[in-house]
């Protein structure tokens, strides 16, 4: 790994305690963030605030299943996520398929297609699985090893193969938008 | 030179002062709703991590209008008094309509960069925020005329010492009360935050800004409300030495936030109705008033 | 059986029907192909008036698909479940989408999943899947783990976790 600047680290020191998520649910996980976000768990006093639109957002969270038709606008999404940003993996169907393994239409490793920083076992995990992930990001990100981002870039042609692979190609053809 | 030296003080002072008081404010909602919140200072570390990002640009009129924005606002911020005419750093020109005129540079820059963005959503927030305007300034600015009136003159430093025997709030209760009425949405707090609204149009305007242009726009935003609340304490409150001048400016924030953190959200229409209604009667009541001379 | 819908079964008698009683206020009716759009339109007049669900079943065994199409009722709250077998191998059948526009969708996703024709309707664009290169997915001959396997590339593991959890049970000796 290489050694980062002073600014680098001032930079990664902030970053890590002012996470911006992106409020884009799919599949189960998602009834898991509104306990995390309110009065019981409550999220923000970690820095971690809700943004609605991926240009503003620093991570994403991919809250269970992701079916072929999710996975482009997925990779759409992240793409236009500004540099840094991380991706966190909810559950046992973003690690290898859970109970979808054999689904026609469900991926099976999300690390596959966009890469991961941090996962999280369970089905679902439960919202101390998701806070103890959020302060193992945190911790990761303060130390300069959460590099998703980077190697996104550097194997981006490997990214791209994997994902025309199952998908035939990644761009979006929808009929309500042509 | 002094003029420069009071001119800077006053961005150094709004732009500590606010961003601690959005801190606090997230707090204070947090404690309403049970919840622990973030510390004070999260707000800085929101900032400075925006600007730490690599952020995508939209072309130049985007590029153009998010420091248009910003310019116009920190010009607005540098001429408003704080308090006194001793903090008042263009004594001759915090003039209440060079005041107005100026910071409708920084909404028109916020509104072009914004729309140059090509996001629909951006532009709804925008069309969104001007129809706010719309709403809002009708009666503020029927009671700032009267207000005008009352004391013959337009000059904020003026209406401060003309201040002295007692508030404008109390000389004109009703006035003062629909001023507050419009501030809550010009800040855009809780129910008149329809331009920004994150849950049916993305954050409106925000739509596409990433890193350095979300942190840039938060900056102005920052004066933006240090302009606001500063006016409302000059007009209103009547001002007073600096640290009372902080703690009128705290207390109207943490009463708007109070206020903001328990209400639902209007449609637009809804909000349109709301300040033509009610308050736009009694800004025209209170017009009535004063030319009357019942004032108390 | 209410009385409303014994009547209504009556009529319904010169099709000459199979009549089965699922409950109280659900009714199967099955019919032969030529038969249901008057069927339908017979049950339509007489107050079944929302087509709740239409659906497909493949019965892989007997070399048929089974239409099914969910009538509802407001006034009395019965349902009726008209239902056809067509020939799987040269799937083709008329289409409903003038006595309710909504079938159009149903349609659409039945000629998805099954790979039924519907002559009439014309719009035949995939509805939920995406450069779907395979048979029809709903189909019994279509084997999802296979596509999975081919498509969807699995984790590999270093060590064999699902037999170290059987050693672990009992299940096994290791």
């Amino acid at each position: 790994m290489k050694e980062r600047t002073i600014w680098e680290q001032i930079a990664d020191s902030f970053r890590s305690r002012s996470i911006w998520m992106l409020h884009y649910c799919t599949g189960c996980g998602a009834m898991e963030l509104p306990p995390t976000m309110t009065a019981r768990f409550d999220m923000e006093r970690f820095g971690i605030a809700p943004m609605a639109t991926p240009r503003q957002a620093d991570i994403l969270l991919i809250t269970g299943y992701l079916n072929t038709k999710t996975l482009r606008r997925v990779i759409y999404t992240y793409e236009q996520m500004a540099d840094p940003k991380y991706v966190i993996g909810f559950g046992s169907c973003t690690i290898n398929g859970g109970i979808y393994f054999d689904s026609y239409s469900t991926i099976n490793r999300l690390d596959y297609y966009i890469p991961v920083d941090v996962y999280i076992a369970g089905c679902m995990p439960r919202p101390e699985a998701i806070l103890e992930a959020f302060n193992y990001l945190m911790e990761k990100i303060r130390k300069g090893e959460a590099d998703g981002w980077k190697r996104y870039r550097e194997n981006y042609d490997w990214y791209k193969q994997n994902q025309i692979r199952s998908l035939g190609e990644v761009y979006v053809h929808d009929e309500f938008h042509e | 030179m002094v003029a420069a030296y009071k001119a800077l003080f006053n961005l150094v002072v709004a732009f500590f002062l606010v961003l601690s008081l959005e801190g606090i404010g997230r707090k204070i909602t947090a404690r309403i709703q049970r919840r622990i919140g973030p510390p004070w200072y999260q707000n800085f570390i929101d900032l400075f991590k925006a600007l730490s990002k690599h952020p995508f640009s939209n072309g130049w009129i985007f590029d153009f209008g998010v420091l248009m924005a910003l310019g116009g606002t920190m010009a607005t911020a540098m001429v408003i008094p704080m308090g006194s005419a001793f903090w008042t750093p263009f004594p001759n020109s915090d003039n209440f309509f060079v005041i107005m005129y100026l910071f409708a540079v920084g909404a028109l820059g916020m509104a072009m960069g914004m729309v140059g963005s090509g996001n629909p959503w951006s532009s709804i927030g925008v069309s969104r925020a001007l129809t706010q305007m719309l709403g809002y300034e009708l009666p503020y600015l029927i009671v700032i005329s009267s207000t005008i009136f009352h004391y013959k003159t337009a000059s904020i430093h003026k209406l401060i010492e003309m201040q002295r025997g007692g508030w404008n709030l109390l000389v004109m209760p009703l006035g003062g009360i629909i001023a507050f009425v419009s501030l809550m949405g010009m800040l855009g707090k809780k129910p008149f935050d329809i331009a920004t609204a994150p849950a049916e149009i993305a954050s409106g305007p925000m739509t596409e800004l990433s890193g350095k242009y979300m942190g840039l726009l938060h900056i102005m935003h920052v004066f933006a409300i240090f302009v606001e609340i500063s006016l409302f304490v000059d007009i209103f409150l009547g001002g007073g030495n600096f640290g009372w001048y902080l703690v009128k400016f705290i207390v109207v924030w943490v009463l708007a936030v109070m206020i903001s953190s328990v209400l639902p959200r209007f449609r637009i229409e809804q909000m349109i109705k709301f300040y033509w209604g009610v308050p736009l009667g009694l800004a025209f009541l209170n017009a009535l008033f004063v030319l009357l001379g019942w004032t108390l | 059986m209410t009385n409303s819908m014994s009547n209504l079964v009556k009529i319904l008698e010169s099709f000459n029907p199979f009549v089965e009683e699922i409950d109280e206020k659900e009714i199967k009716i099955t019919v032969s192909p030529d038969k249901v759009v008057a069927v339908l339109e017979t049950l339509k007049a007489n107050g079944y008036s929302h087509l709740s669900l239409m659906t497909c079943v493949d019965w892989i065994d007997d070399n048929q698909l089974e239409l099914v199409y969910i009538l509802f009722s407001w006034e009395d709250g019965g349902k009726f479940l008209v239902s056809t077998r067509i020939d799987r191998s040269n799937p083709k059948f008329v289409t409903v989408k003038e006595l309710w526009p909504v079938a159009r969708f149903y349609e659409r996703e039945i000629h998805e999943f099954f790979g039924v024709e519907f002559e009439g309707n014309d719009d035949m664009k995939p509805l939920f899947l995406e450069l779907w290169d395979e048979r029809p997915p709903l189909r019994k001959d279509f084997d999802p783990r296979d596509y999975s396997r081919k498509k969807f590339p699995d984790r590999e593991y270093e060590k064999d976790v699902i037999k170290e959890a059987k050693i672990f049970r009992g299940e096994i000796n290791g």
